[in-house]
């Protein structure tokens, strides 16, 4: 498997106050791989976001580098598509227009783009509602939608920040097995940023969990459960070990955070 | 909301919006019957204050005599072409406006050096009322529709500058992150994100802009011109015709009303995400 997207020896701090910086991350080193589904795990505060937006180029390392097939990302980069939590899809489009706008971007005929986002609204679930807009919709289904537009775009890594944060328990479970089912047909290389042990265990090949103040990596951990993971899976011996291992790291983080 | 498959049939049956029109217009009946009940209690004590004679029909004349004037004026055509005539001068003024302000706007709220270089300016210009513009604006232009135009314009421009600067400010920089991380160009995100995500606050600026260009376009008339609402007034002053002196200011808030009316029209046409928002 080769290496797609590297973080070499990266930190990044931020300047909350004059002559007062907050380390966000120190010394961060990982490699991502071609087809993988990566999930960074961790207790707020340890840079797990700040991570996936350097991946992005929205915003720069303060030391180290973002190596993407192993040329350095400069700024806000398309190969490497961005997934947000609050959605951010235009209002003013109707869903077709905002999963069309990626292709559009890169130039392809008006048919083209036509049929690339219909492939996409189908793929995510959402036939039939490719000429509502946005607001007509629930959360789940913008969170589709969002995900449908990054997939038209066609980048080649996918980058997740808590997609499904705020869905309610049962929508987010249904739309992390769909992702999964995605992604395996798709091969789309994912990095997905959650605080949800169960989420990680559902969807990724493997697990790097984080720790706060500074942030950094304390493990990466490869997660080969049966696939699909569904409720058997989620009920076998081994599923139980791997969460508790996780837990047994980032326990330490949630309490001390806690206090 | 609790499956997938709940999620899709919820939505295979969207809302029934015509019933909840018809729910929503029942409940505004009471109200409809009390804005007609206000504006009748209103003629009804005018007419009786001015029938009884208890006000001279020097200082108020009465409204059946207004009545009689204006279906005079109407009956000649004379109204009309007062009516016409500001119109045509508001529409041009506005719309020259709107054409220099909108670009510029935006321009402004999305690049500093624009808007810095430009804000001292504003500042100076926004605390002129218009009808200053009036003795320049004649040495430049004549007394002509040019100047008119012109009257209506510098009324009118800052704030739709204003309300487009303010708006391009706000658009929502996670959309423009979002349309850059899906490839979108400095000229595609102006065109795709920008331009519309400010165009509701553009509208709004433009309604405001529309009732200042008439009380421009009407003191112009005042001060000089042949023809439009504003000097049908003026000149039945002068005739100590104070009916149609009011037949003027009906017309004038009756104008004003239907190109309002007109411009909500227009805005729901141009922004047809905005109606799900409001009906929600």
């Amino acid at each position: 498997m080769s290496v797609i997207l590297s973080a070499q020896h990266v930190s990044k701090s931020f300047s909350v106050r004059q002559n007062e910086d907050v380390l966000a991350l120190r010394d961060v080193n990982l490699d991502v791989y071609e087809h993988e589904f990566l999930c960074l795990l961790g207790a707020s505060g340890c840079g797990k976001s700040t991570l996936l937006n350097m991946f992005a180029g929205f915003t720069p390392p303060s030391q180290g580098d973002i190596l993407l097939r192993s040329s350095p990302i400069t700024g806000i980069d398309p190969r490497c598509g961005m997934v947000f939590q609050s959605y951010a899809l235009f209002p003013w489009r109707t869903v077709r227009k905002n999963v069309e706008f990626g292709p559009r971007m890169k130039g392809l005929p008006a048919d083209e783009c036509r049929s690339t986002a219909g492939r996409f609204i189908e793929m995510v679930g959402l036939h039939g509602f490719a000429d509502h807009y946005p607001a007509e919709l629930s959360g789940g289904m913008q969170q589709r939608v969002t995900l449908a537009r990054s997939l038209a775009a066609d980048p080649e890594v996918l980058l997740m920040d808590e997609p499904f944060g705020a869905l309610d328990a049962m929508t987010r479970h249904v739309l992390q097995e769909e992702l999964s089912r995605i992604q395996r047909e798709s091969l789309k290389t994912i990095v997905l940023v959650t605080h949800n042990i169960d989420e990680a265990l559902i969807m990724a090949d493997r697990i790097v969990v984080m720790s706060p103040h500074p942030g950094q990596i304390k493990a990466v951990i490869t997660n080969d459960l049966d696939r699909p993971r569904n409720i058997d899976v989620q009920l076998s011996p081994a599923w139980g070990e791997l969460k508790k291992e996780i837990w047994s790291l980032v326990a330490g983080d949630v309490s001390l955070h806690a206090s | 909301m609790t499956s997938a498959r709940n999620m899709a049939s919820n939505l295979v049956a969207p809302p029934d919006r015509t019933k909840q029109k018809r729910r929503s217009s029942l409940r505004d009946r009471p109200i409809i019957l009390l804005n007609i009940l206000g504006v009748f209690a209103f003629c009804i004590s005018w007419a009786l204050v001015t029938e009884r004679g208890w006000v001279s029909p020097l200082f108020l004349p009465s409204p059946f005599k207004v009545a009689s004037e204006a279906a005079a004026v109407a009956a000649t055509h004379e109204l009309w072409w007062a009516i016409a005539a500001s119109s045509v001068r508001v529409f041009l003024g506005f719309a020259l406006a709107a054409a220099i302000a909108i670009p510029l706007g935006v321009l402004m709220g999305s690049w500093w050096p624009a808007k810095a270089l430009l804000d001292p300016l504003i500042s100076l210009l926004r605390p002129l009322p218009s009808i200053t513009w009036i003795p320049l604006t004649m040495l430049w232009l004549g007394i002509g529709e040019a100047q008119k135009v012109a009257i209506v314009f510098m009324g009118s421009w800052i704030y739709v500058l204003l309300y487009t600067v303010e708006s391009t400010k706000r658009v929502d920089p996670i959309l423009i992150k979002a349309a850059r991380n899906l490839g979108a160009s400095e000229f595609a995100v102006m065109r795709e994100v920008v331009l519309p995500g400010a165009l509701p606050g553009i509208l709004s600026g433009l309604k405001v802009s529309l009732a200042i260009a008439w009380s421009c376009v009407l003191s112009a008339e005042m001060v000089a011109a042949q023809n439009g609402l504003g000097a049908l007034i003026w000149s039945a002053k002068d005739w100590g015709n104070l009916a149609l002196v009011l037949v003027g200011m009906v017309s004038i808030s009756a104008t004003v009303l239907v190109a309002d009316l007109l411009a909500n029209r227009l805005e729901r046409a141009l922004l047809p995400w905005e109606r799900h928002k409001r009906q929600s």
